[in-house]
């Protein structure tokens, strides 16, 4: 793997300030250039951290499971621990 | 003293075929949405009224969508169009140079009302009577004097002159 190309990261900025901004959800304390850091600090730790991930899932997922499988996995966890109601959308229904 | 020539609200804005504000209610407030990440135009239109004199100024009414520190940059582009002037309308425009304002701080707390004042010094030599536009632009890809994240919801425009 490698860390995203500068444009991807840019439309993960974007997409995070008009989320935040259709949900008229605080982002206190930061500006522009600090959001950027952060997605740019996120990839790269996704990129160091991917092989450790990967070794982390049991065998028989790890070994037949996609890339999209597993990275959805992934996202689905941290959803449901930080933001079920995104889970949801993404899911349709979490019961 | 100053004389309110005109007031622009959400619905009267008039937006260019691309890269132009969200119209949207905000809490049933009517506003136009900005983006942070790319620089957005709307035009308000109307007629220069009989008297109009001094100074120009265009104070415009602003909140932010979940910003809490940095700043938001603007300009206003004045177009002015007597009637016999050598312009197509239809197919182009003649705005005299854009306005600029010191980008001021954003509220402390997002939804805070604030607002800001660009003094239009160059107005296109706008006389009684002309066909008036203003584009109201956020410079959001100035790295310097645009940092607040998110949208900037703009409510409201006042335009004034100074007796």
């Amino acid at each position: 793997m490698a860390v995203l190309p500068d444009a991807d990261r840019i439309r993960i900025w974007k997409g995070l300030m008009r989320y935040w901004s259709n949900l008229r959800e605080t982002l206190a304390g930061m500006l522009k250039a600090d959001l950027r850091a952060a997605v740019d600090a996120a990839d790269s730790w996704v990129d160091a951290n991917a092989a450790s991930y990967n070794s982390a899932l049991p065998v028989t997922f790890r070994t037949n499971a996609t890339q999209s499988q597993k990275s959805l996995l992934l996202v689905a966890v941290i959803l449901m621990r930080f933001n079920l109601n995104l889970l949801k959308q993404v899911f349709g229904e979490v019961d | 003293m100053a004389n309110t020539r005109a007031v622009f609200t959400p619905y009267g804005a008039i937006f260019p075929a691309a890269n132009f504000p969200q119209l949207t209610l905000v809490n049933r407030h009517p506003v136009l949405g900005f983006d942070a990440a790319t620089a957005e135009t709307c035009y308000f239109e109307t007629v220069a009224p009989v008297g109009l004199t001094g100074a120009q100024t265009l104070t415009v009414h602003y909140m932010m969508a979940s910003a809490t520190s940095g700043k938001v940059d603007f300009t206003v582009a004045v177009e002015s169009v007597t009637p016999g002037d050598a312009l197509d309308m239809d197919a182009g425009d003649s705005f005299d140079a854009a306005n600029t304002i010191t980008a001021p701080t954003v509220p402390a707390t997002a939804g805070y009302e604030q607002v800001f004042t660009c003094t239009l010094t160059n107005v296109d030599s706008m006389a009684a009577g002309d066909h008036v536009r203003f584009a109201l632009l956020r410079d959001a890809t100035d790295a310097v004097n645009d940092t607040a994240t998110g949208d900037c919801y703009v409510l409201k425009a006042e335009w004034r002159d100074a007796v």
